[in-house]
This record gives C-alpha cells, sequence and structure tokens, in this order.
C-alpha cells in the first residue's frame, strides 16, 4: 500500500444542476431531474428511494460511467474522468462484477492491473483476510456463496485505496442475515481512512446503519425529497440496531420513503 | 432431473461407447444387407482395405492433413482478425459481417476451379478452401462471446479509467475464448472437408485424389475407407481441440451460435433508406474487393475476371440472353434438388431431435454420437450415394439432406438443453407429460439455435449439391462449372460462382428474416436490443 504521504485528503463531490435522460428520438425516459446536491468530504451518504428512482443512474454519473445530459459532477478539483484515470474512485457493483475465469486473488489484482499499478501479493492476502476470504484465494467466484463474491468484490474496491468509493447496492443479492453482517464488519475497513463513500440502497436499515447522511429521493424521474442527517455515534454495532435512537431514525426515513412512493412497495426489487 | 455420472461431454460415460459400438454393428449389418448394391463397404472391409493400403493412405492423409492443418490457422487467424475489428471499432461491424457472410456463401466448388488457375498446380487452392472452409465457423462464434459480456465488466474496466483496448484485453478476450474453443472444434472437420473438395478440383496427391480414383473405379471399399480415415481425423482432431479447451478450464459456452442483429429504430421510411444505404455500401465494397484483389495480384483478364467481365457476360453483352438462360436452366435444375434437400434435412434433424428428448436418457447418449458423425466429412461419399439412388432427385436431395442432418440435429439438442432447469421443475411439478414440456418449454427453447441452423446450412446445402453435381450427377449448376473449368469458359465460371453467391446471400437473409419473424414471438430476449 502506498505510504500515508501520498494520500490526498477525501474529496467532496459537487452536483451542479445534474440530469439524465435516457434514449433518443420518440422514446425518452427522464430518470434523474436536474439536482444540485454536495456530498461532504469523508463521510458516507446513502442514496435511498424506490426501484428506478434513479439512484444508481446518480452513483454512475459521479463515477463518470454516465455523461450526463445537464450539469456537471466535480470531486475536489477533478472531473470523474480525471479521478478514474488516476483510480481515485472505484465502484462495488449491484450484480456480481467479478470474472468468471480469475481465482479470488486474480480478480482483486486486476484492481491493481487496471489501475496501472504493480502487483502486490501481500496487499491482496491483507485484504482477503481482513474480508474473512482466507483460504479461498485461489477458488473461482463460482465456487462462493454470494456473500462471499460481495466481500471479494468490496476488497477488490478497497485494494486501490480509493479517495472516494461508490456502493451501488453491493449487498442487494445476499440473504438478510450475511447483509447485517456485511453492513456491520466492511464499514470499518474504509471508515477508518475517512473514504468518501456514497452507498445506493432500497433498504431503511442499511442506510441508517451505515450512512452520516441519507438523501432520499422520489420515483423516476427522481428528485431529492428528503435530506436526513444521521447523528448516531460510529463505530456502529448489533446493539444499535435495537436502539430507541436507531429506531426512531428508521421510522422516519420509512415513513418519507412511503410517502415519496405512495402505494409502492418499499423494498420491490 | 436423475443423477448420472457425467462424462467430459455431459453424456453418461458408459452410453457413448455403447452408441459407438452400436452404430459400428448397424453399420457392418447394413453393409452385409447391401451387399452387391455398390453402396456400403462395412468395417470389417474397411479395415482390411485400410491395412493393406496403410502406405499409400498414409502418405495421402499427411498430404492432406498438412493442407487442412494450414488451411485451419490461415482461416482461424483472419476469423479472428475480422471479428477484433468488428467488436474494436463497432461502425465496421455490419460491413464486416456482410463481407465475412458473402465470402462464406462463395461456391467451394466454383472457388476450387477459379483457385487452382490463379495458383497453378499445388497445394494453394486446397489451403486456400481450407481456410476459406473454417473461417466463418469460427468468426459468428468468436463475434457472439466477444459481445456475450455483461455490461458490468465493462464499467469495472472504465471506473479505473480504462478504455476500449483494456476492456478487450482483460473482459473481452478471455470471455470469447471458450467461444473460440468452441469455433475451432467444428472448424476442425470443416478445414479437412475443404481440404478434400480443393483436391477434387484437380490436385496431384492427397485423399481427395484418391476418392476421385476410388469413384472412377467404383471401388465402393476404397471409398468408404477413405471417409472412414477422414471421419476418424476429424473426429480426433474434435476431440482433441475439446480436450484442450477443457484442459485450460473453458467451459463450452451455452450456445454458439448468433441471434440475429437487433432491428433498426425510425420510421420506416428511415429503415428502408438506412438498409438499403447498407446494402449499396456492402455491395460496392465486395465488388471493390473482387476488382482490386485481381488487379493487385496483375492477373490476366483471360482467366481472372472482373465484375465488368460478368456484367458484360450477363447483362449488357451480345449473347447475354443465351448466357442468361444457360445459367439460368442450370441454376433451376440445382435448385430443384437443393431446396427439397435442405428443408428435409432441417426437417429430419429438428425432427430426430424431439423425439429423442421425449425418450428418457435418449438425447444424452445419441449426442456424442451425433456430435462425431457432424464431423464426417459426409460429401466424401457423395459419389456413392448417387451411385446407389442414381442420377435423378433422389440421390443429390439425399446428399443434400444428409449434409444438414447432422448439424441441425446437434445445435436441436444443444439448443433443448438451454431450457432453464427452474422451468423443467416448473413443468415437472404439474406432473406434466414430456410432450407437453417438449412444446411448452425445449420445443422455444431449441428454436434459436435452430434457426442459426438453418441459416449456416444455406451455404452447406449448395456446396453438397454443387459438388454432387460436380463429381457425379453430371447435371445442374456444379457441372456447368465442371465443363467451364474444362473449357476454358471462365466468363460463365466466374458468373456462375456470383450467381451462386448471391443465391447463397439471398437464402441467408430469407432464413435471417424468417428467424427474426419467429424468435420475435416465441424467444423474444433473443432479439431485444442490446443497451
Amino acid at each position: 500500500m502506498p505510504a500515508e504521504t501520498d494520500r490526498r485528503p477525501p474529496p467532496e463531490i459537487v452536483c451542479e444542476g445534474l440530469s439524465k435522460t435516457f434514449g433518443r428520438g420518440g422514446r425518452q425516459i427522464e430518470a434523474l431531474r436536474p439536482l444540485s446536491l454536495r456530498f461532504a468530504a469523508g463521510r458516507t451518504t446513502a442514496l435511498l428511494g424506490p426501484s428506478g428512482c434513479g439512484k444508481s443512474t446518480l452513483l454512475r454519473l459521479v463515477a463518470g460511467l454516465e455523461v450526463p445530459s445537464s450539469g456537471s459532477v466535480r470531486i475536489g478539483d477533478e472531473t470523474p474522468a480525471e479521478v478514474r484515470a488516476r483510480a481515485g474512485l472505484a465502484v462495488a457493483f449491484q450484480e456480481a462484477s467479478l470474472l468468471p475465469w480469475r481465482t479470488v486473488s486474480g480478480n482483486l489484482g486486476l484492481a491493481l492491473t487496471l489501475a496501472r499499478r504493480q502487483a502486490d501479493p501481500a496487499a491482496v492476502q491483507r485484504l482477503l483476510s481482513l474480508v474473512g476470504l482466507d483460504g479461498f484465494e485461489s477458488r473461482r467466484p463460482a465456487e462462493l456463496s454470494g456473500g462471499m463474491r460481495q466481500r471479494a468484490a468490496i476488497a477488490r474496491c478497497l485494494l486501490t485505496e480509493p479517495d472516494l468509493l461508490l456502493l451501488d447496492e453491493p449487498f442487494g443479492s445476499v440473504d438478510e442475515q450475511t447483509r447485517l453482517r456485511l453492513n456491520l464488519d466492511l464499514p470499518r475497513l474504509w471508515e477508518a481512512r475517512g473514504t468518501t463513500t456514497l452507498l445506493v440502497t432500497h433498504s431503511v436499515s442499511e442506510a441508517v446503519l451505515l450512512a452520516d447522511r441519507i438523501v432520499v429521493l422520489s420515483p423516476r424521474p427522481g428528485q431529492v425529497v428528503a435530506d436526513i442527517a444521521v447523528p448516531l455515534p460510529r463505530p456502529r454495532s448489533a446493539a444499535l440496531l435495537r436502539s430507541a435512537a436507531f429506531r426512531d431514525l428508521a421510522d422516519e426515513v420509512s415513513a418519507v420513503l412511503a410517502d415519496a412512493a405512495p402505494g409502492r412497495p418499499l423494498a420491490a426489487e | 432431473m436423475t443423477a448420472v455420472a457425467l462424462g467430459a461431454t455431459g453424456a453418461p460415460v458408459g452410453g457413448r461407447w455403447l452408441g459407438f459400438a452400436l452404430a459400428l454393428a448397424l453399420w457392418e449389418i447394413a453393409a452385409r444387407v447391401l451387399a452387391g448394391s455398390y453402396l456400403l463397404a462395412g468395417p470389417v472391409d474397411v479395415v482390411v482395405h485400410l491395412w493393406q493400403n496403410a502406405g499409400l493412405m498414409g502418405r495421402a492423409l499427411a498430404v492432406t492433413a498438412r493442407e487442412a492443418a494450414l488451411g485451419f490457422v490461415l482461416g482461424n487467424l483472419a476469423a479472428v482478425l475480422l471479428a477484433v475489428v468488428a467488436v474494436t471499432v463497432p461502425r465496421t461491424e455490419r460491413l464486416v459481417s456482410a463481407l465475412a457472410l458473402v465470402i462464406f456463401c462463395l461456391p467451394l466448388v466454383a472457388t476450387g476451379p477459379i483457385l487452382r488457375v490463379l495458383y497453378g498446380p499445388g497445394e494453394g487452392p486446397q489451403v486456400t478452401l481450407a481456410a476459406l472452409a473454417v473461417y466463418y465457423t469460427t468468426f459468428v462464434p468468436l463475434m457472439v462471446g466477444l459481445r456475450a459480456v455483461p455490461p458490468v465488466w465493462f464499467d469495472l474496466v472504465r471506473s479505473y479509467g480504462r478504455g476500449r483496448w483494456a476492456a478487450l484485453v482483460q473482459v473481452r478476450v478471455p470471455a470469447a475464448l471458450p467461444y473460440l474453443a468452441a469455433g475451432l472444434q467444428i472448424a476442425a472437420p470443416a478445414a479437412f472437408l475443404g481440404a478434400m473438395v480443393g483436391e477434387f478440383t484437380g490436385a496431384e496427391r492427397g485423399m481427395g485424389v484418391l476418392a476421385i480414383q476410388a469413384m472412377r473405379s467404383l471401388d465402393v471399399t476404397a471409398t468408404w475407407a477413405l471417409a472412414t480415415v477422414a471421419a476418424g481425423v476429424s473426429v480426433a482432431a474434435y476431440a482433441v481441440i475439446g480436450q484442450l479447451a477443457r484442459a485450460l478450464r473453458m467451459a463450452p459456452p451455452p450456445l454458439i451460435l448468433a441471434p440475429p442483429p437487433p432491428p433498426r429504430r425510425g420510421s420506416v421510411l428511415r429503415r428502408v433508406a438506412l438498409w438499403l444505404g447498407g446494402a449499396v455500401l456492402i455491395w460496392t465494397v465486395v465488388l471493390a474487393v473482387w476488382w482490386g484483389a485481381m488487379a493487385l495480384f496483375g492477373l490476366n483478364d483471360f482467366f481472372a475476371k472482373r465484375p465488368g467481365d460478368v456484367w458484360e457476360f450477363l447483362i449488357v453483352g451480345q449473347d447475354a440472353l443465351a448466357n442468361r438462360a444457360v445459367l439460368g436452366a442450370a441454376l433451376a435444375e440445382t435448385l430443384a434438388f437443393a431446396v427439397p434437400g435442405y428443408l428435409a434435412g432441417l426437417a429430419l434433424g429438428a425432427g430426430l431431435a424431439m423425439a429423442l428428448v421425449l425418450v428418457p436418457g435418449m438425447a444424452a447418449g445419441v449426442m456424442p454420437v451425433a456430435i462425431a458423425l457432424r464431423s464426417v466429412p459426409i460429401i466424401t461419399t457423395a459419389p456413392l450415394i448417387v451411385l446407389a439412388l442414381g442420377r435423378g432427385p433422389l440421390g443429390s436431395v439425399s446428399i443434400v439432406a444428409v449434409m444438414i442432418f447432422f448439424p441441425t440435429l446437434v445445435a436441436c439438442l444443444s439448443g433443448m438443453r438451454q431450457t432453464p432447469g427452474q422451468v423443467i421443475d416448473l413443468f415437472d411439478s404439474y406432473s406434466a407429460s414430456r410432450v407437453q414440456r417438449l412444446i411448452h418449454a425445449q420445443l422455444p427453447a431449441m428454436l434459436p439455435a435452430f434457426f442459426a441452423a438453418a441459416r449456416m446450412a444455406v451455404p452447406a446445402a449448395l456446396l453438397a449439391v454443387t459438388t454432387a453435381e460436380w463429381l457425379a450427377t453430371g447435371r445442374g449448376i456444379g457441372a456447368l462449372m465442371a465443363m467451364t473449368a474444362s473449357t476454358s469458359a471462365y466468363d460463365m465460371l466466374w458468373s456462375a460462382t456470383a450467381v451462386l453467391s448471391l443465391v447463397a446471400v439471398a437464402g441467408y437473409l430469407c432464413v435471417g428474416a424468417l428467424e427474426h419473424a419467429v424468435l420475435r414471438r416465441h424467444a423474444a430476449e433473443q432479439v431485444a436490443e442490446q443497451a
């Protein structure tokens, strides 16, 4: 891993009048109404909303994987493309993005290859230990459970020590029990570094558990309907889940979400 | 589904050998029943013949195998290059695919004599024909493989600021390798077939030369011995490549044949304009390549005809009307055999595949045998079939049908295997009958593979019928080409080649249009436009 001194301070993200419309000609879908948001440096922000509300689109715009229809994104004093070019961000995708023909450690190593950095087997091993995948280095993704694959994918994101971590429903496809464990364990890995983190989720409890702030989006086209601070202490533990503060906050967020999308189930995916 | 010990190809290990043993026994019995009919020599006679002529056979095999191997390498290299260009420069994809198709549709039987004239004596035509016979069957799966990549893998590459090249190296190429392996497997027998057809057109040495000699002397045993060797080599090459792929931990891809291209969007006028524009561009390029190649190599225009010569010969020249009449009559005769044979081969292949899945365990047992038989260069037995069934329609139609039958059977069986396990479970949970399961689940799953096989079978059908005409029946456009090649009537030879290629392309496009219409109803996900 690079020395402490190389590390940039975590960046603030500034979205100005950002919007996205998909499709050309007759069939246009407005995914995101123009919105302006700031995501504070070194904090975790959850983007919460019903299915198809444009929260993943917002995340992809921040990553520069989509070109905005209007507006702009700045990450610190750089554009998303500049940040990507120096591997300053990492995305955990909602589907398993592990390459099936590479082993677990090969998949982690891919991040270093793509970032044009030297192979670092020691760092790979250290991260695999941190996410509890000791002994699975030479397995292929198909031999792992869903939760293990997600842990490997997140370990890959952390390997390049990004300043900005973009999590697109990273725990969407794992069972509730595993999800809770990942929610409690994995954030420790980046909380300590103060990485700016954006988390897309449709789970209220996940948002409250992980984030410092929750931005609730309306159904398509996405607009900000609420901006809720989460003043719960860190590090967050399983005990917190049973606290009144947690439950009150979760209730409040659920109510906002229900108002934002009346008549729609909260987790429809 | 019941658990069975599965072999490498997914078939019960015992069943595979049982299947081969059964096929051998049937072959011997058939040979004895048909003894004296000049149709079939049994495995015992074949082995005896091979033993007695081991030296001659060995030398011929070495020649043909060398040509096939050279053609295999060159053809596949061309396929890989074309596919990489088409995928990395998306604008070129339609043009590259169309050019590849047109070249694939060149009738090997006519290309052979033309190449013979261009190259002179030697191995040139054989190697070129082998290359031509393989490159499309590699190009098509490779294109599927290079594209069969979840978008999220590209996002991953881009999220680290990397572009097309990194995506090609890290994602597309590894993802396409199993498809390449599957393509190479099919290419190995095709290369052997191509080399033999090349030898038919006037080589000095090789298996094809021996086959012609055996046919001329009505030596049934020698013909079957040659066909057996060709089949053995083809099956062995197929198996070795399969083993290599498995050794490299490459699982066979689910489906290696391409779904049709997505429909164009926009108004009818715009679509028609785009289509016409594309067609004009493609044909301009085809003609330019043809003309350019002739000019580049400075070929004598006595035998190396240009597009203008064909135009003159068929359209504007003095004798154009008469020329068209001769060519048209020959073409009509050929199509009268090719079309029924084509349809019969497809119907038999699909029909048998459907019948097999109705019998428990049967499909898995027959599959490896069918795969092996698909690699047999059926066409080498064409003279015999004609000999037995006569120069009339039956012989030619049978050759075409047999040529198409095995690839269709294999495609349909593997297509039906793609029926999702959960769908089968659903039918089982209602205790649905095998017929219901076939009609409602397996048949729709089979359709994409069936149509892909039907498209690829169009040029194969024309190859089969023209080869039969060339070697045996003396009718149709194949015989016309044989005659014009030997009488140096090169205008007619080139014109016949051009017209037959056009017919093949038209047939391919017709099947593609039908495929699109059917799949849109029955397998919508296959024709959905990619985001």
